[in-house]
């Protein structure tokens, strides 16, 4: 059996510390470059929602296809669908994109996967406001469903953490992985009722079926959950949450596995 | 005294080649890959122990494992078989400008890389100046560090590492950096270290700087240790090999 022990004074303590330190720099890196800075942050999801709106809510406009106002629905939707896309492709190059690094600073190897996680979902909070702003403009009433808003963000971020822990190891040792997860990430994207309630598809057409399928997809779920202080009427049956929690869970335990394994030789590789 | 490194058969093999691809699926299903062949160990069945204050110098020929051997103790690699017990920390002068990022300034590469190797906010704020002077780089703290020229990276690298509190600090052929004026200021920060009761280890193949520094000498031939000294002995045999 293969052991290795770095006893460290409070190795808890000293790991939140790198980890924020870490997601610090993350976030200054992603704005230094850039005049706008923390404007990219909320122009980008805006814009990508305008798009979808003129598209699919102006020029397509031959049943419903979402809660109203649709502008607010698409913005969530985009916003949370956003994070859990750059979570993932940064996610995957969150150990060989810091070779250097890694090869030399004795943290916990999981660290750079969290600061990953962490830093994206920090852009999704500081994303915010501009939900706040449309919500204000629409006058929309907001439900006391909206607690359930934090457990869609613990979920989430527990399932971009085991994402990665599985993907950034299997990156290190075939670049292919970054290719199959950005095509996998596209076709997800209109699978997962981002752009759409899986609540008003198929269903007069005998397509329902489908619906209950895709709300199994890892993202489904989650969106209704941020969704719903807007449109309560819009959360699925209990099920559903339950198996995506355990999906979830099962996604992080076999991250933690992989990881584990391959650590060793990534360090080799990287 | 309980030694502070505890080397156990230690051992890590690494592919001769790119063709471990292919055993990706074999790894994940097994947690190791069965194609020894297209493997070597380069650093095989090693066993020591060092205590605390002392100075070991690491010597052999390029490509035999001396590297490998730091990095193992550094736990920036983990061993396919034995172990290393590290206690306390360790200070690595491994790839010095390894850690830094070229996008962001001087400052905030050194509160990062301090930060990564242990030190708190507060303590790093406290250590700041002397960093940046013994780095001599009062001028360009908030210079970014692509801007740098590879003598500063390395003195900044230098001036960071060395700050750090660990007990024991790992050093990789970084002493021939920079220009004479100031490898004779890293002289004086090595000594200084080594004074201070820091366990130190050390990879050269310099021999003035080995026996200026050390008094125990490990020979690594082939990633197995077979020689264990004092370093003026490791070094006689180590020549003796050279010259045959």
């Amino acid at each position: 059996m293969v052991t290795i022990a770095h006893e460290t004074e409070s190795r808890g303590g000293s790991q939140r510390r790198v980890l924020w330190l870490l997601v610090r720099r993350d976030l200054r890196l992603r704005y230094s470059g850039a005049a706008l800075g923390y404007g990219w942050t909320v122009l980008e999801p805006l814009l990508m929602t305008l798009v979808y709106a003129l598209v699919f809510g102006v020029l397509l406009p031959a049943r419903k296809i979402a809660e109203t106002p649709y502008m607010l629905f698409l913005v969530v939707g985009v916003l949370s669908w956003n994070w859990f896309q750059s979570a993932l492709v940064e996610g995957c190059r969150s150990l060989s994109g810091e070779a250097k690094i890694v090869r030399t600073a004795n943290v916990p190897r999981t660290v750079w996967v969290a600061r990953t996680v962490i830093a994206k979902m920090l852009e999704f909070i500081f994303a915010l406001p501009i939900v706040v702003l449309i919500i204000v403009f629409y006058r929309h009433p907001v439900h006391w469903q909206i607690v359930l808003f934090p457990l869609g963000l613990i979920m989430q971020v527990v399932l971009c953490y085991g994402f990665g822990l599985l993907l950034a190891p299997l990156t290190v040792i075939a670049d292919d992985v970054v290719r199959i997860v950005r095509i996998a990430l596209r076709v997800g994207f209109y699978l997962t009722p981002v752009l759409y309630s899986l609540n008003n598809l198929g269903a007069a057409d005998g397509y329902g079926w489908l619906a209950e399928v895709a709300k199994f997809t890892p993202m489904a779920a989650i969106l209704t959950l941020y969704r719903a202080g807007l449109w309560p009427q819009d959360l699925y049956t209990w099920p559903v949450y339950v198996v995506t929690s355990v999906m979830t869970i099962v996604i992080l335990l076999l991250g933690r596995v992989v990881f584990t394994r391959l650590e060793g030789t990534v360090l080799k590789e990287i | 005294m309980a030694p502070v490194i505890t080397a156990r058969d230690l051992g890590i093999r690494f592919y001769r080649n790119r063709k471990r691809n292919i055993s990706l699926r074999e790894v994940l299903l097994k947690g190791r890959s069965t194609a020894p062949k297209d493997q070597f160990w380069a650093v095989r069945d090693v066993n020591f122990e060092v205590q605390p204050g002392e100075a070991v110098g690491l010597v052999g020929a390029n490509g035999h494992g001396k590297s490998t051997l730091l990095k193992l103790i550094a736990g920036v690699l983990l061993p396919d078989q034995g172990s290393v017990e590290v206690r306390g920390g360790v200070a690595p002068l491994i790839e010095l400008t390894g850690g830094f990022q070229g996008d962001l300034t001087a400052r905030e590469n050194v509160y990062l890389t301090a930060g990564l190797h242990g030190l708190s906010k507060e303590q790093v704020d406290e250590r700041f100046d002397d960093i940046i002077e013994f780095a001599e780089l009062q001028n360009f703290v908030d210079t970014p560090f692509r801007h740098f020229s590879s003598g500063m990276k390395v003195r900044l690298g230098f001036s960071v590492v060395t700050t750090l509190d660990e007990p024991i600090v790992l050093v990789d052929e970084v002493l021939a950096v920079g220009d004479r004026k100031f490898r004779e200021k890293c002289y004086a920060r090595m000594e200084e270290l080594l004074g201070g009761g820091r366990t130190l280890f050390l990879v050269s193949h310099n021999e003035a700087d080995l026996t200026r520094f050390c008094t125990r000498g490990l020979y690594i031939r082939d990633g197995l240790l077979v020689q264990d000294g004092g370093i003026e002995e490791t070094l006689a045999s180590y020549n003796a090999v050279l010259d045959a």
